[in-house]
């Protein structure tokens, strides 16, 4: 296997790398025009057929086949909207454009987080306190041990379920995650700041409810029940969707985890490093990319969240030159790798670091039918928790 | 689409059915996409005041050089799309019209002037004898030189037309009847202490009537529209800038090291904010007046309206901010 392990860089080199994607960030910046907003607004179309079209083969139809095209095409518009203009407008990668349809301040997904509290969580936690453990509440989501770095609990090994429901219902993982539902369990939370959290979430989650179970299925009338299983069932498309693509970006082997003491007189040029090694990229075609919300282009959306999605591919060649240059891994694989490797780490983490290793690579290839990890993958690059690395390099 | 000058171009807007109806002399923005992004100006309706769902208005543009906004209104093709503000400002004429009227315009100034004239003319005409014996309306106009004078036909073929309107056009090429100070204008119009006056255009020309208003004791009849210049595009370090948080209602002084954020924190302010790094948009908000620099894209936004992110952005000049 190759192993692709970073150079250690001194302070000054640090700064230089930092400038360098600075000097990328820059360039992209002032090339922003017509053709990123034609870009989106195509996106924005493509939805709204997709969803219209989707809706009706649902509404309209009586056979199995439409029924399996239109959960296609609305779990499609679902997924198109949630990630390539959800996510990415939220981060405000189209505020220049002054649209107030592209606005990262009030635009609102369909789905049923709540947006003020996902631009929260997500812009301003988990994109500045990437992968700092005990500051960036998206590691394993706080309930799931993603890494060995990560404190062992008993509870954990029911993780790999744990895990597949998470992903079946991963919007309502998302909206409860706002919630801060962990921190009331533990008692650092009080109830009625709970309840004051889950307000907006109740709120939004009612309409949601609403519009997919009781008002669309009410208007088919006597195709009521095909609709709001069609509904169902788009959703469950799109939840798997962001699962898979949002769990390849972050939890696959070679993604490091940092401490606090590490992170605290990062400058620019560290900050940069840190969203590199927190993040990994899947190589795929171009549909798959637009499909994903470029959020397989995971690096490069953590280096520059606010640059518009679409320009991470040309992007990425310029950060994997630089990377290059400075010897630092550029962690990516095909998606049925980096999936695979994240599944091997969910099961591998299930069990404390003291669990011998015959067992616990035995769990997963009975869990995953998988062949012993080290040989699947082309690429690993260093991982910084021990067990893992020794368990790849075996 | 009507040229009027070389530079300057008459665009006429048929509004959607909400469009609230303008009066004469009012400014409305205007706002159109340039490579993607929008850009919105103000400019004066140069028609007369129209009603509720008025079916045409007209705007009239100077082509700024370099100037993002007017150069994409002069290259817009007919049927094109542009967004529209809500008609604002109180530079009209009161009802009931003060019998004598002076009414100033410079450059582009000229267009509101123009809408007025428009309107009194549309009315005069169905009025009785007597309103009209006892009208009288003088319109100095002034321009570089009579190439440049926006409206200069119209103005002329409507002051034969009406016995009540005196039109005294003024180029600055010209030394006869070149520009105009204080005493010229006292001179011009005799009667000047007695009229109700309005004054568009540019800095200078405002001050000579309020001057010459002053001098006559009318500078209460005064009423003026300035062309608000762009905020300066200096990038210089100021010491301190006042900020005016209009929706807070106060001025503090932003002052020391750091970004705006840290500024209005020490100056007792709490702001919403983030990530304080500039990617979380937390505490965007939007300046309605003043300059400020981007320190993490470089970028100056000195037009008013413009949406910024208080903790990447130094201030450059006073401000007015919608927190």
């Amino acid at each position: 296997m190759i192993a692709h392990s970073s150079k250690p860089l001194l302070p000054a080199e640090a700064d230089r790398f930092g400038r360098e994607l600075d000097a990328v960030r820059a360039r992209v910046l002032a090339d922003l025009g017509q053709r990123d907003v034609d870009h989106i607004r195509g996106v924005v179309r493509l939805v709204r057929y997709g969803d219209v079209a989707g809706r009706a083969l649902l509404h309209a139809g009586v056979d199995p086949l439409t029924f399996a095209l239109g959960v296609a095409m609305l779990g499609g518009a679902k997924i198109l909207e949630n990630m390539e203009i959800g996510h990415n407008v939220m981060h405000g990668q189209y505020d220049w454009t002054g649209d107030p349809e592209l606005d990262s301040q009030r635009y609102e997904w369909d789905m049923v987080a709540d947006e003020d509290h996902w631009r929260r969580s997500h812009n301003a936690e988990h994109h500045v306190f990437t992968n700092i453990l005990g500051r960036d509440r998206d590691i394993g989501y706080t309930f799931l041990r993603v890494s060995a770095a990560q404190p062992w609990h008993p509870l954990h090994v029911f993780q790999p379920a744990a895990a597949v429901a998470l992903a079946l219902l991963f919007q309502w993982g998302i909206a409860l995650h706002d919630v801060h539902l962990d921190e009331s369990l533990a008692g650092r939370q009080s109830f009625a700041a709970l309840r004051r959290r889950a307000a907006p979430v109740l709120r939004k989650a009612g309409w949601q409810l609403a519009k997919d179970y009781l008002v669309f299925p009410a208007v088919a009338l006597w195709n009521a029940p095909r609709v709001a299983l069609g509904n169902l069932l788009a959703n469950g498309v799109r939840n798997l969707w962001a699962f898979a693509i949002i769990f390849c970006g972050h939890f696959p082997e070679g993604v490091r985890l940092y401490d606090p003491e590490q992170t605290r007189d990062e400058r620019r040029g560290d900050w940069y490093l840190r969203q590199l090694h927190g993040s990994a990229n899947i190589t795929a075609r171009r549909a798959f990319h637009v499909l994903s919300g470029h959020l397989s282009y995971q690096i490069e959306h953590h280096l520059f969240p606010d640059l518009p999605a679409a320009r991470y591919p040309e992007i990425a060649a310029q950060v994997q030159e630089i990377c290059a240059r400075y010897g630092q891994a550029y962690n990516t694989g095909r998606f049925s790798a980096q999936f695979a490797s994240v599944a091997r780490l969910l099961v591998r983490n299930a069990f404390p670091a003291v669990a011998p290793r015959w067992f616990t690579r035995s769990v997963a290839r009975v869990l995953l039918r998988a062949r012993p990890p080290g040989r699947a993958r082309a690429h690993a690059p260093a991982v910084t928790a021990p067990a893992e690395a020794s368990a790849a390099s075996a | 689409m009507i040229d009027e000058t070389a530079d300057t171009r008459t665009l006429v807007l048929a509004p959607g059915r909400r469009w609230p109806g303008h009066r004469a002399g009012q400014y409305v923005a205007i706002e159109v996409e340039v490579d993607g992004a929008r850009v919105r100006r103000s400019y004066s309706i140069s028609s007369g005041g129209a009603a509720r769902g008025a079916r045409r208005i007209a705007i009239t543009v100077r082509r700024v050089p370099g100037g993002v906004a007017s150069t994409a209104l002069h290259q817009l093709r007919r049927g094109a799309v542009v967004g529209l503000g809500t008609p604002a400002g109180d530079f009209v004429l009161d009802a009931p019209v003060a019998p004598k009227l002076l009414l100033v315009g410079g450059g582009s100034g000229i267009t509101p002037i123009m809408a007025m004239l428009r309107n009194l003319a549309d009315s005069r005409r169905s009025e009785t004898m007597r309103g009209r014996a006892r009208q009288s309306v003088i319109v100095i106009h002034g321009s570089r030189n009579a190439d440049d004078a926006i409206f200069g036909a119209e103005l002329a073929s409507l002051a034969t037309r009406f016995a009540w309107l005196q039109i005294h056009a003024r180029h600055d090429d010209e030394t006869e009847r070149g520009r105009l100070d204080a005493h010229g204008l006292r001179t011009l119009v005799p009667d000047l202490a007695d009229r109700e006056i309005f004054v568009c255009g540019p800095l200078g020309l405002i001050d000579v009537v309020t001057q010459a208003a002053r001098d006559v004791g009318a500078l209460h009849r005064v009423h003026q529209e300035r062309f608000v210049a762009p905020a300066s595009r200096s990038t210089t370090a100021v010491e301190a800038v006042t900020v005016a948080l209009i929706r807070t209602g106060v001025d503090v002084v932003a002052s020391g090291p750091g970004p705006l954020l840290a500024q209005l924190e020490r100056a007792g302010q709490h702001p919403a904010f983030g990530c304080r790094m500039g990617i979380c948009r937390s505490c965007r908000c939007r300046k309605l007046r003043g300059t400020v620099e981007n320190t993490a894209t470089g970028v100056v936004s000195s037009e008013p309206d413009q949406d910024i992110l208080l903790c990447v952005s130094l201030a450059r000049s006073d401000l007015e901010l919608a927190l």
